[in-house]
Order: structure tokens, then C-alpha cells, then sequence
């Protein structure tokens, strides 16, 4: 299985919170040669790896399926349709972007439509409000509300592929590039005698709440687990302080929420199987899926690690595949050391 | 050409590359479309002008001109870390490029980056991003690897699909001013009733350049620009600010911004539409302006206007015209230089 390939696959499917649609069933396949797969209530993915033998521990590791978009709300007369987004949207990408009606139909294609500048009232253009943005499907009314319904969701069109060397570009690498990580983790441990139980969720709906991580582990019932995310990498304009480097390994993650004792087990793995790693210090929540499954049941050992990405929910988010390589290695590496020797995960 | 083959012509038009000053691919494509039916020259500065026999020579010396270029940037700058800083070259809103894909030398895959919005502050969300803001990533991790593909002073544009879509609609980069390229191309291949000059014109967005210098070496009598006007029949604008409509027919300006067109040239075109049935508007609104400025004040004049397919999203990486909009215009360009007036 080529990394690079996968990674394309699920940046190009379509799965928007909520409405999972074709990462999922992607999810089953490329997760089904290492485990019985099953679906939640709440659609995420689940891949028991190995149970848990009795008295064992067992891990949980985590990446979610769901991307960001926008679902209609409203077809006005003209045809055009109005919008709210699924997530945090950038609105400053939206105004000339092409972009996917998912229809029940099939898909339907448009445009953010932008007012042109000669129309726009006032010294300083701002960028529209969600409230502002419309949709062009080339549709009149009538038409419009034959083919799209409101609740359809939209999707910006992009297309997934490599920008230069090792990087890739395109939607979604939050967090189907580490879904990705999480199935190159597992080709790692193919053949190893797995030292406690191993269960993958590909969860829905992280960027509304993460009520699919909440629900799926509840059900795994796992006494660790890792959410493996994506955070920010350096690009113009992002402060040193609140980011990772691109192409210098996954970052580990510490926070209150977060085992001190996971997060160090990571550090020492890194360390002792030279793989290249950042730390990422977060003093609150840490705004992923970790916060969640933390809570899990009476609660568990959790831990964090993100793969370094730049533009976040952008249709060009950039992630390394020399840090998802190293993540995968991260976590194969940590899953046999820290569980085979008996003497940490308390 | 039929309107399937006007349609292909505009989408392979479209996905060539010719940011201002630098539209020899674009040239290289029309000049080969035509070159078995005009007399064609290549200007110094660029110009690809084609001369068309008719059947007869006309009471006037008539020039339809399209432009070749299209909006886009130049490279100013790279950066230690490997980014490409870039100016705009014509008129782009800055609020069309973040989040896009561009295309540099028409090869270079790169992307508009941005700081997540996770990390910007509520005024930075609402702010029009600048330019001065604005880089392009090519995955190069330093200003050496960069330079290994990419130069200060090269152009780029954006890398878009083209698609048709809804009723008749079609989406792509460039339609302004490509489409008006496809409409002269069809001219050239038909069969005209009097002799006139096609011009596809160099540097329209950068100033006129292009067709300042072609005025003056053509000094035409008649001179029409085809052209794509701003429609705002869109989303969320009052009809009185819509200026014209897509579907309802070539776009015919008494005025824009700057220019006030001939008169008795615009009454003729309209009276030219009613006769022949042909759908047209009148723009409702003095916005914009074209390259019938430059050639009103070449030599000692000419009588001026511009026949415009209505477009929304003008000089994104998404315009969009309808389909429907193409053959009437074709017709009405045709139906004016069949009258031959003399305008005395």
C-alpha cells in the first residue's frame, strides 16, 4: 500500500460532519485487511486490531474522517442558493471558489458568486459574512429546487495532489492524512505479536464537537488512546509560538487533559528509535478529539500526537509525507514498547 | 463554427496561460486557428493583427478587436524560506485568491496560502486580505530550491477547472477577454460579406497598450471591441445594480467608466439587433471601460463601441458566461458590418 496514494484517495472523498458520505465506506476498505471493521451509530469507522486478552491493556487510536463544508439552507427565487458552514470556514477563500452540491441526485456543480467590486459600498472591501454568501448553480428557481434540496451539502472543489517532492496539497488533510497515518501505522505492525489489544476508530463529526470520537470509544471501551490530529506548521504570518515546522516530525502533544506518563512514553520512543518529533505545549483544551475520548467511560490515559500541516481548512492545506511516515513509525514503535515491558502505562 | 465548436474553442482558449506582456501561447493557439483565412502579422509589441477579405471592400475601414491577455501576477520576490511574493498584473479583487491553486510559467503548481483561521483574530477574519500579505507556496523549503524553478519576474494565474454547468452556464479563468478571442476566430473562418481587420490585442488589463499601438498603425473608421462586461445579476443584488443579465443577449454600452461610445454607432447596432431578431440589452449602469477607448483617439479618430457578452465574476478564477449568449453576439457583430453604413 503506497502512503502517497492513500493520502490522495482520502483528501479527494467526499465527507462532510455529519454526512460522512464517501470516506467512510473508503475508510472500511482500506481499514479491513487488518481487523473486523464496523460502523457506530453515529457513522465512525471501527477496526478492532487485536482484543484486549483479559487484564491487558488496550489502545484506542483515533483520527477523524469528517471535513469541513457548508450545507444549504435556502433557494431563492433567482436560483441562488444561501449557505451555512460545517465548521470553522475560512469566509476569506470562499468568493470565486467553484464548488459541489451533493445532491441526492448526484453531484451539482457552481460558484461562490462575489458582487463585483464596483458594487461594493464603502472604503474598505471586507469579506463577506456567511450571512452574504450565495451560490451560483446556473439555475433559475424553479430549476434549483428541482435538483438541490436544502439540508444537501457543499463541498469546495480541489484537487488532491503532490505540490513538490514529498509534500501534499489538497481539502481535508485535516484529518484524512492522518487517517492515513493511522492505516501506514498498522501495515508497520503487520506480523508483530501486538503486546495488548489495538482498536482504530475513524471518527465522524470532529469538527462539530467530536461527537463520533465520544460515542465510538464509549463503545471500544479502550484503557489508552492517542488522537492523532493535525496542528499548525510555521508559514508567513503564523507566530513562531503557535506552530510546528513542516518536515520535522510529528509533534507530541502536552496538556491537562493529556497522560503525562503517555507523553513521555512518546518522547522516549522517539528518542530511542530515532524518529524526528516536536513537542506542542497547550495550557486549555487542545481542541481535538483527545478532549473527548479523555472523558471516556471513567476516564483514561490519553495522548496526543499531531502531524504539522499548513492552511488549515483551506482546499490546499500542505502536509509532508516524510512526518506522516515518522507519525506511523511513532506510533507502531510506542504501541510495542511501552506495553511489552510491564513497566509504565499504570 | 457551430456553437459546440465555439463552445471548445473558448475552453481551450481558457486553459491557456497569457497574463499581460506575456501571451505568446495564447497568440501561437489563435494564429493557428486562422491563419488559413486572414493575412496575419505579428506585431513588435505583440499584436496578432489579421486581415479578412470579404466580398467587397466596405464605405468604412472596420477593426473588431479582442484582447489576448488575461488578469494574473508577477513574481517579485522570493523569500529565504522559499515563498514567492507577487503583484497583481490588472485588476484583481485580493479577495479571489486565498485558498486557490495558481500556475506559474504554466507549469509551476503553487498555492495561495493563508494563516488558519483557527489563529486569526475576528478582525483579521473580516479583513480583505493585501497583497503584501499574499505569497505563493511551491513547496520549496528555501530560496535556492525555488530559484531551481521559479524566477523573479515570471507570471502566473490561476489553475482552475473549466466546467460547464447549470442551464447552459460554463465556469472558467480567462473568459475575459478569451471568449471574445473565439468570437473573432469564428469571424475569421467565416464567410464575410466586406473586408474588415480582426485585432487580438496584447496588454488590454495592464492599460491599453496593445491597442494604442494597433490604432495607430490600423487608423480604422469602425472600430468594435468584443468584449465581457461585468454582470451582477447574481446573489443577493438589487435588479438596478445588476447592469445586464446573462442569457439576455450581447451587452451593448452607450458609456463606461471613461468612455463614451458613438452614438449613431450604438443606435445602429441596436437597430441592426431589432431587424435581425437578435436578442441584446443595453448596459444599465456606466461601469468599466475597453480597448474601443484607445482606438476612438488614434489617428484622427473613429467611431467606437463594444459589443460585450455579459459575465459574472470578472477576473476570478471563476468567471462565467452562458452559452446561450455566444451565437446572438456572433450574429449581431456578422449583421453590423453586412449593413456596410457609411455613417456620412
Amino acid at each position: 500500500m503506497d502512503l502517497k496514494e492513500i493520502t490522495l484517495r482520502l483528501s479527494q472523498a467526499v465527507g462532510i460532519s455529519g454526512a460522512e458520505g464517501q470516506a467512510a465506506p473508503l475508510a472500511r476498505e482500506l481499514l479491513s485487511p487488518f481487523g473486523e471493521v464496523s460502523v457506530t451509530p453515529l457513522g465512525s469507522v471501527v477496526c478492532t486490531v487485536q482484543a484486549p486478552k483479559e487484564g491487558q491493556p488496550h489502545m484506542l487510536w483515533d483520527a477523524h474522517l469528517d471535513e469541513i463544508g457548508m450545507m444549504v439552507t435556502y433557494i431563492d427565487d433567482q436560483g441562488f442558493l444561501k449557505v451555512a458552514n460545517t465548521g470553522g470556514i475560512n469566509r476569506q477563500l470562499l468568493m470565486a471558489s467553484s464548488v459541489t452540491v451533493h445532491t441526492e441526485k448526484g453531484p451539482v456543480k457552481g460558484v461562490v458568486c462575489s458582487v463585483p467590486p464596483h458594487l461594493q459600498k464603502g472604503d474598505k472591501r471586507k469579506v463577506p459574512s456567511m450571512e452574504e454568501v450565495y451560490l451560483d448553480i446556473g439555475f433559475d428557481g424553479q430549476q434549483a429546487r428541482e435538483h438541490v434540496s436544502v439540508g444537501d451539502v457543499v463541498t469546495i472543489d480541489s484537487t488532491s495532489r503532490v505540490l513538490s517532492g514529498d509534500l501534499l496539497t489538497g481539502k481535508a488533510m485535516d484529518d484524512r492524512a492522518c487517517c492515513a497515518c493511522l492505516i501506514r501505522a498498522l501495515e508497520l505492525l503487520k506480523g508483530r505479536e501486538l503486546p495488548c489489544g489495538l482498536t482504530v476508530q475513524l471518527s465522524t463529526m470532529e469538527e462539530i464537537g467530536g461527537m463520533g470520537a465520544t460515542t465510538a470509544a464509549y463503545q471500544v471501551n479502550p484503557t489508552h488512546a492517542i488522537a492523532v490530529d493535525v496542528s499548525h506548521a510555521k508559514s508567513p504570518g503564523v507566530p513562531e509560538d503557535r506552530c510546528g515546522i513542516l518536515g520535522e516530525g510529528p509533534m507530541i502533544g502536552f496538556a491537562p487533559i493529556l497522560s503525562k506518563t503517555v507523553c513521555r512514553e512518546l518522547v522516549k520512543t522517539a528518542q530511542e528509535e530515532q524518529i524526528p518529533y516536536q513537542l506542542e505545549g497547550m495550557g486549555r483544551s487542545t481542541g481535538t478529539n483527545a478532549d473527548n475520548i479523555a472523558l471516556c467511560r471513567g476516564g483514561i490515559s490519553m495522548g496526543l500526537v499531531s502531524l504539522p500541516l499548513k492552511y488549515m481548512h483551506t482546499p490546499v492545506e500542505v502536509v509532508s509525507l516524510q512526518d506522516m511516515e515518522n507519525t506511523a513509525r511513532l506510533l507502531a514503535s510506542h504501541l510495542l514498547q511501552a506495553f511489552s515491558t510491564g513497566t509504565t502505562c499504570e | 463554427m457551430n456553437l459546440e465548436q465555439l463552445h471548445t474553442t473558448i475552453q481551450q482558449l481558457s486553459g491557456i496561460d497569457g497574463v499581460s506582456g506575456d501571451e505568446g501561447a495564447v497568440r501561437e493557439y489563435i494564429l493557428e486557428q486562422i491563419k488559413d483565412y486572414c493575412d496575419c502579422q505579428v506585431t513588435p509589441l505583440g499584436n496578432l493583427v489579421a486581415v479578412k477579405k470579404g466580398r467587397r471592400a466596405p464605405q468604412r475601414r472596420w477593426l473588431f478587436s479582442a484582447h489576448m491577455d488575461e488578469v494574473g501576477f508577477l513574481i517579485t520576490h522570493i523569500t529565504e524560506d522559499g515563498y514567492l511574493k507577487f503583484t497583481n498584473v490588472g485588476g484583481i479583487d485580493e479577495r479571489v485568491l486565498i485558498g486557490k491553486p495558481v500556475r506559474i510559467n504554466g507549469s509551476v503548481y503553487g498555492v495561495v496560502g493563508t494563516k488558519a483561521v483557527h489563529i486569526m483574530s475576528q478582525e483579521e477574519r473580516d479583513a480583505a486580505p493585501k497583497f503584501s500579505d499574499m505569497y505563493i507556496d511551491i513547496g520549496a523549503s528555501s530560496r535556492q530550491e525555488a530559484t531551481e524553478r521559479v524566477q523573479v519576474g515570471d507570471c502566473g494565474t490561476f489553475c482552475t477547472e473549466f466546467f460547464s454547468f447549470g442551464d447552459g452556464y460554463f465556469k472558467g479563468k480567462a473568459l475575459d477577454d478569451r471568449a471574445g478571442c473565439a468570437l473573432l476566430i469564428a469571424l475569421a473562418q467565416s464567410d464575410l460579406p466586406y473586408d474588415c481587420t480582426l485585432l487580438f490585442s496584447v496588454q488590454e488589463e495592464t492599460g491599453l497598450a496593445g491597442a494604442t499601438a494597433a490604432g495607430h498603425q490600423l487608423q480604422p473608421e469602425i472600430a468594435i471591441a468584443v468584449e465581457n462586461t461585468t454582470a451582477a445579476d447574481v446573489g443577493g443584488v438589487p435588479k438596478e445594480s445588476q447592469v445586464c443579465r446573462l442569457g439576455n443577449g450581447p451587452v451593448l454600452p452607450f458609456t463606461e467608466t471613461v468612455t463614451k461610445y458613438d452614438r449613431q454607432l450604438v443606435q445602429y447596432a441596436k437597430q441592426v439587433a431589432q431587424e435581425k431578431q437578435i436578442p441584446h440589452q443595453v448596459k444599465e449602469g456606466a461601469y468599466g471601460g475597453t480597448e474601443a477607448r484607445a482606438f476612438q483617439t488614434a489617428g484622427c479618430g473613429a467611431r467606437v463601441m463594444a459589443v460585450s457578452l455579459p459575465c459574472r465574476y470578472l477576473h476570478s478564477p471563476a468567471c462565467v458566461l452562458q452559452e446561450r449568449d455566444l451565437e446572438p453576439t456572433l450574429a449581431l457583430l456578422k449583421g453590423m458590418l453586412e449593413g456596410n453604413p457609411a455613417f456620412d
